[in-house]
This record gives C-alpha cells, sequence and structure tokens, in this order.
C-alpha cells in the first residue's frame, strides 16, 4: 500500500517534469542560442551552454537593423492601444450597466453581434478604408481600429459593473455628482480587477498583433516587432543568432508582464471563461 | 418630479456621450467593413483602377483560379489536426494538475507562458528547433540513428509540425478554463457516486464531461474560430508552403490581397471563410444545446 504510493507520487512528479520540460525547452534553448555566434548554434547542439559568450547579436540587430525603432514602435502602439481601449470600454460599459436610455438593449446587441465577427474579415475593407484615408503607412494606422474599445472589452467591463451594488452609485447621485464623476470617482476605484485584466488583455493582444501591422505598415521606420521579425526571418533566415535574438527582445517584455501579474492573468482567464 | 426628468435626462445625455467612442469604434471599424467585405467581393477592383461590378464572378474565380477549395482543405485539415489534440490535451493537464501544492502551480504557470509569446517569435524558434541540418529534433532523431525529415519542407510533415507549434502555444491557455471549470464541480457530486461504487472512469464520463459542457463549449468555440484564422505561425514557418501545402485561407486571402491587389477576390474569400467560420459556430451551439440539459449562459 504505502510502496503503491509512493510509486503513484513519483510517476505524478515525473509526468509533470516532462511536461514543464516541453514548455520551457524551447525558452531555454532559444535563450542560450541568442547570446551564441552564429558557427555555434551551426555546429553545437541547442543544449550546448554557450562557448564564446556574446551580446554582438543583439548590438547588431539594434545598431544595424532598426531593431530599436521596432521596439519603440510597438511599446508606443501598445501603449496608446490599451489606454484607449480600457478607457473607452469601461465608459461604454458603464452606460450599458448603470444608465438608461433608449435604444440600449438594441445598441448592446448590435455590439454582441459585432463579437461574433472574425479579425480577418475585416482586414480588406479597412485596408481599403485606411488608404482612402491616407492613414495607411502612418502611426495612425496601427492603432486607430482598435483604440476606440472592442466589443469584447465592452462586454466582459459590463458584466463586471452589473455586479457594483446599485445604492453606491445612487447615493452619489443623489450627493449630486455628475456622471462621469460617479464613473471616474465610484467606479473607477471599484472595477480595479477589471480594470487590470483588461489592460492586460489589451497590452498582450498590441503586443503579438501581426496581420494588421503587417498591412497596414510598408516602410522600416513603422515596422512593430512581430513584423521586423518575420521579415528579418525571411531576408535572413539562415543568420539564427540575428533571428533568435531579435525574437527573445520581442519576448522579455511579456515574460516580464507574466511574471508580474500572473495572479491577475489566470484571473483574467477565467473571468473571461465566467463571463462566456 | 422636475428634478426626476432632469435627472433622467442628464443621464440620457450622459449615457450617449459615454457610449459614443466605443460606438464610433464598433460601427467604423467593425460594421462598416463587414458591409463593404460583402459589397468588394463583387467588385473587380485593384485599387488603382475604377472598380468594376462583377457579380458572383469572384466567387467562381477564386475557386476556379486561386485554389480556394485547396486552400479550404488546408485549413479544415489544420482544424482538424489542432482542435481535438489540443482540446484533449487542456482537458487531460487540467485533471492532472487539478490539486493544489506549490510544484503543481508551478507548472500550471510554465504552462500558460507560451499564450503571451509573440506568435510570430515562437514560430522562428519552432523552425529552428526543427530545421533539418542543425535543428534540435534532428539532432536527437540522429542520435537513435534515425534521419529525420526536412520538416518544414516535406509535404507531409509541414502542416502537422505548424500546428504542433500552436498546440504548444495554446494548450495551456484553455487547461486554464478547463480548471476554472473543474474547480466549480462541487467535490460531493464525486462523493455521492464514489459511495455508489462509480470507477473513475464512469465518473469522468458521466459526471465530469457532462458538468464541464460550458466550458467545453467555450474552448471549442473559441479555439475553432481562431484556428481557422490561423496566419502569424503559417506566415513565419513556411509562408503558404512547401508548394500549397500550408496554404491556409487565411494565407490565401493576404497573397491575392496584399501581394495580388486583387481586392475582390480577397474579399470573396473573406466571406466565404466568415460563413464557415459563422456555420461551424452555430453548429456547435446547436449542438450542445441540445446535449445540455441544463440553462447554459
Amino acid at each position: 500500500m504505502f510502496i503503491n504510493q509512493i510509486a503513484r507520487r513519483t510517476a505524478y512528479v515525473l509526468l509533470l517534469v516532462v511536461i514543464a520540460a516541453v514548455f520551457v525547452t524551447p525558452y531555454v534553448f532559444a535563450v542560450m542560442a541568442a547570446f551564441k555566434p552564429l558557427g555555434e548554434i551551426q555546429s553545437g547542439h541547442a543544449w550546448d551552454l554557450p562557448q564564446h559568450f556574446t551580446f554582438d547579436n543583439f548590438t547588431t540587430i539594434f545598431g544595424e537593423y532598426h531593431f530599436g525603432d521596432y521596439l519603440l514602435n510597438t511599446a508606443g502602439v501598445t501603449l496608446i492601444l490599451a489606454v484607449g481601449q480600457v478607457g473607452f470600454s469601461l465608459m461604454g460599459a458603464y452606460a450599458f450597466a448603470r444608465l438608461d436610455f433608449p435604444g440600449r438593449e438594441a445598441i448592446f446587441w448590435g455590439y454582441l453581434m459585432m463579437l461574433m465577427v472574425p479579425n480577418v474579415v475585416t482586414m480588406i475593407p479597412l485596408y481599403v478604408m485606411m488608404s482612402k484615408a491616407g492613414a495607411v503607412n502612418t502611426y495612425w494606422a496601427l492603432f486607430l481600429p482598435y483604440v476606440f474599445g472592442t466589443p469584447y472589452t465592452v462586454f466582459l467591463m459590463r458584466q463586471y459593473l452589473l455586479s457594483i451594488p446599485g445604492e453606491v452609485i445612487e447615493a452619489a447621485r443623489l450627493d449630486g455628482c455628475s456622471e462621469l464623476r460617479i464613473l471616474t470617482r465610484v467606479v473607477v476605484p471599484m472595477a480595479r480587477p477589471i480594470i487590470v485584466t483588461a489592460t492586460i488583455i489589451a497590452v498582450i493582444f498590441g503586443w503579438n498583433n501581426f496581420l494588421w501591422p503587417l498591412i497596414a505598415t510598408d516602410s522600416n521606420a513603422l515596422q512593430t516587432l512581430t513584423v521586423g521579425i518575420a521579415n528579418f526571418n525571411s531576408n535572413f533566415a539562415a543568420q539564427w543568432n540575428l533571428v533568435l535574438a531579435g525574437s527573445l527582445v520581442a519576448l522579455i517584455p511579456m515574460v516580464v508582464l507574466f511574471v508580474v501579474f500572473q495572479k491577475h492573468i489566470v484571473n483574467s482567464v477565467n473571468v473571461s471563461g465566467a463571463s462566456r | 418630479m422636475a428634478t426626476d426628468t432632469g435627472n433622467r435626462r442628464r443621464q440620457r445625455l450622459a449615457a450617449y456621450g459615454l457610449l459614443a467612442p466605443s460606438l464610433f469604434g464598433v460601427t467604423v471599424f467593425l460594421a462598416v467593413p463587414i458591409i463593404l467585405v460583402i459589397a468588394f467581393s463583387f467588385l473587380r477592383w485593384n485599387l488603382l483602377n475604377a472598380p468594376e461590378f462583377v457579380g458572383l464572378a469572384n466567387y467562381v474565380d477564386v475557386f476556379r483560379y486561386e485554389g480556394a477549395g485547396h486552400a479550404l482543405w488546408i485549413t479544415v485539415l489544420y482544424v482538424l489536426l489542432n482542435i481535438p489534440l489540443q482540446t484533449a490535451l487542456a482537458l487531460g493537464m487540467a485533471m492532472l494538475m487539478n490539486r493544489t501544492g506549490r510544484f503543481t502551480s508551478v507548472v500550471r504557470v510554465l504552462c500558460v507562458l507560451p499564450y503571451l509569446a509573440t506568435p510570430v517569435a515562437m514560430a522562428v524558434v519552432w523552425q529552428w528547433i526543427f530545421d533539418p541540418t542543425n535543428g534540435m529534433v534532428n539532432t536527437l532523431l540522429s542520435a537513435v540513428g534515425i534521419t529525420g525529415p526536412d520538416w518544414l519542407n516535406s509535404n507531409m510533415w509541414a502542416l502537422p509540425v505548424v500546428a504542433f507549434a500552436n498546440i504548444w502555444q495554446y494548450v495551456g491557455y484553455n487547461m486554464l478554463f478547463f480548471l476554472a471549470g473543474l474547480q466549480a464541480i462541487p467535490a460531493q457530486v464525486y462523493e455521492a457516486s464514489s459511495i455508489d461504487g462509480a470507477s473513475r472512469f464512469r465518473q469522468f464520463l458521466h459526471i465530469t464531461l457532462p458538468l464541464l459542457r460550458p466550458t467545453l463549449l467555450f474552448v471549442l468555440v473559441t479555439g475553432v474560430i481562431g484556428s481557422f484564422q490561423v496566419f502569424d505561425t503559417v506566415y513565419v514557418m513556411t509562408k503558404g508552403g512547401p508548394g500549397k501545402a500550408t496554404t491556409v485561407m487565411n494565407q490565401l486571402i493576404y497573397t491575392s490581397g496584399f501581394q495580388g491587389f486583387r481586392i475582390g477576390a480577397a474579399s470573396a474569400l473573406s466571406v466565404i471563410l466568415f460563413l464557415i467560420i459563422l456555420a461551424v459556430t452555430i453548429a456547435q451551439f446547436t449542438y450542445f444545446r441540445k446535449r445540455t440539459v441544463y440553462e447554459m449562459v
């Protein structure tokens, strides 16, 4: 009985170790490769530690290949996109959840319908619209389609705001607070968890978005990290050292985000799952 | 009375004001494009010349000349490779890790990490790992005396490798939903059935699966919608090749629209993809609704 229990426990731990290895190994090898010269990547094994540890790959991509610009572009777009998306979605969500106005149901149904539209379906018309407006290949094109709030975020936040006790809002209203004041002074502090969640969702989306930036820009100066890496990859596929160093640069901020907001990220998935 | 109606009007004004930005965004960047993409699909247009109305010709042409049929088949194949395996793995991992313990929770966190990784960056890493000459996979295989294939340049292997990369990326994310679903099942249900002498397998079949149906529906619907739109990984790892072995619908939309500037054809392809996603989603909802006894939110 006792032996059996130990055997089971060992099997369980071993299984978890294997699973962990499957998820971690690619990162570990990519990180190591990013610090190896090209020759070493090609001649050695992925699991060898770097023999000639070097930062050259990073100095090359930042020095010769504009990686700093890509990083700044991505960070800027992600910041604008996240602030706008979260702010405007919260405003809309508050209106849907807490205010009475004619057309509320109809407009909300419209949002729900738009929730079901796949991203790619709108790409062609978005490109045409942006191109007619002269916005293609400008910074604007990168964030405009996402900055005004998405049906998903509005829906997510509305569900949360519905759970805030109405008396608190009524009390503020009786005190003569304007709705904007209620939103910023009463609702925002109480809605902090969902605001963090929506921000994380927006940041992950903005940082990793690929198809739209690929379509909307073709000048070097405007490229985002994802597009930069993809181009880099097709132009220098043999130079794994540079491509992997670039990939690592793109990964680090997201991993940091994850480590810092780990609990929130796990919760945010649960929240969006519960609100299905 | 007077202040009451004044209040109401103020509330109404505030509501429209607060709603305006997101309503503007949803209308201009979602609703209008939907109408436009349908309209464009009836045009022959390269953005430079005047558009010409061609009726349903694009829908015929994309099948005749652009390889829409093949791309659809590859997309369906990809979804079939991806979804069952990913869902089963996610559920299995969730059941395995549905317990407390520091080690377990660390592993759980590690499984979610790929969800955050830029798919483009990870695609590069997988491309390198599956490199035929000095990639990790073939190096390992040669250690045991097997000459591995040139994975991404092989008609047979390219699509499974792309599917593998995507499963790796999203399986942990889906696992979280199953974990949340499992934790919502009251322990008493299992205890009661244990007393009745039900085996673990019977418990899984008759308790876990039925009670997980809402989660399963959510994971499947979002997973299928996402898989039908696969692009990043394909674009970086294979560009749709070798030949057309991994040319999924989205890759084809991209090449006809933004490399060939055939706006009408690309729009027709988008509409076809949209209709298919819509049909599959509705089918899943109907299937699950019929088979779910209790209220689904």
